[in-house]
């Protein structure tokens, strides 16, 4: 098994500026600092009609409310960027905003699998010997010798698909077949919930104990730590 | 007499059938509505048998109206079905409960 670089196309030229966009490197940082609130609220912003600000802090009084903590206080200053980043995103527009949320969760996933492992990659392909060459890259990759990773990115529960189900099973037991273990998931900015009911429409023949799921609310994970 | 989390989790649930109405016309996804809105439903409930005769918790009234005028403006239908995620995790969240 080996990682390769994926084959440059049209797609990957157009999607390497969406990548790119300082927006997103913003909204990546301060999310991988982000508590499951914040995180929620760059959800519900990012994907929202209001673009006014003071309707989103009264949804939110556990961030900005009376006993939330005081301006100046870094979660609460945190909570205020957060929110101009996902506002930022929303203006955007319709096509483009889908872009930016999707390069958002891929460079999140990226942070956060770098504070625990490494290196981590971005758009890689996996090949095994005596197989034929996969088309699709994997959003992002771990290429630890002894504990290497493979990720997909979705925003949101309703991008989990059996394609890409499949696809990730199918990279864990080319490995298995080489005597390796690849770790294979799907992180999704969406809570459990909501994935869970998907991925068991979606999973077709896939037996789902091979796949980490990394909801919302379990993204510390990545990091190797706890939620808070 | 002040608002109880019971009856904060009936105006979620309200916003939550406005987005299951208009997410239904994505005829492909239509299991997946039907599932979303069975869980979502079944969470909001859960919150209420446990904790609805409780006042509810400072600003999560506010946060609720909020939430649920927001979900109205949502005409879309494919962005309706990521809000019938999206409005239950926020309406949790404001009653300081987990997804």
């Amino acid at each position: 098994m080996r990682f390769a670089d994926a084959r440059p196309d049209g797609r990957a030229v157009v999607y390497a500026h969406i990548q790119a966009d300082p927006l997103v490197l913003r909204a990546a940082a301060l999310l991988a600092e982000a508590s499951t609130t914040q995180r929620v609220l760059a959800r519900a912003v990012m994907n929202g009609m209001t673009t006014e600000p003071g309707r989103w802090r009264v949804m939110f009084p556990a961030l900005f409310g009376p006993a939330a903590p005081l301006p100046g206080d870094p979660e609460r200053d945190r909570s205020e960027a957060i929110l101009a980043a996902s506002l930022e995103v929303a203006d955007r527009g319709e096509q483009t905003r889908s872009q930016l949320r999707g390069a958002i969760v891929e460079a999140l996933t990226e942070r956060l699998l770098a504070a625990r492992t490494g290196p981590v990659r971005r758009e890689r392909r996996i090949l095994f010997d005596g197989r034929p060459a996969e088309i699709h890259p994997y959003d992002v990759t771990a290429e630890h010798d002894a504990r290497p990773e493979a990720w997909d990115c979705k925003w949101g529960a309703r991008g989990i698909k059996a394609d890409v189900v499949h696809q990730l099973d199918d990279a864990r037991r080319g490995a298995a077949d080489e005597d390796l273990r690849l770790l294979v998931g799907l992180v999704v900015f969406d809570a459990r919930r909501s994935c869970e009911v998907r991925l068991v429409r979606e999973r077709g023949p896939v037996a789902l104990e091979g796949l980490r799921l990394i909801p919302l609310e379990g993204l510390d994970r990545l990091a190797g730590r706890a939620s808070r | 007499m002040s608002t109880t989390i019971a009856q904060l989790i009936e105006r979620a649930l309200e916003g939550l059938a406005v987005l299951d109405a208009t997410a239904e016309a994505v005829d492909d996804e239509l299991q997946y509505v039907s599932d979303l809105g069975t869980v979502w439903s079944a969470r909001l409930r859960a919150v209420a048998a446990a904790r609805g005769a409780g006042p509810a918790p400072d600003g999560a009234e506010a946060a609720i109206e909020a939430l649920v005028a927001e979900a109205a403006l949502v005409t879309d239908p494919h962005r309706a079905i990521d809000w019938l995620s999206t409005l239950p995790q926020v309406a949790l969240a404001a009653l300081g409960e987990a997804a």
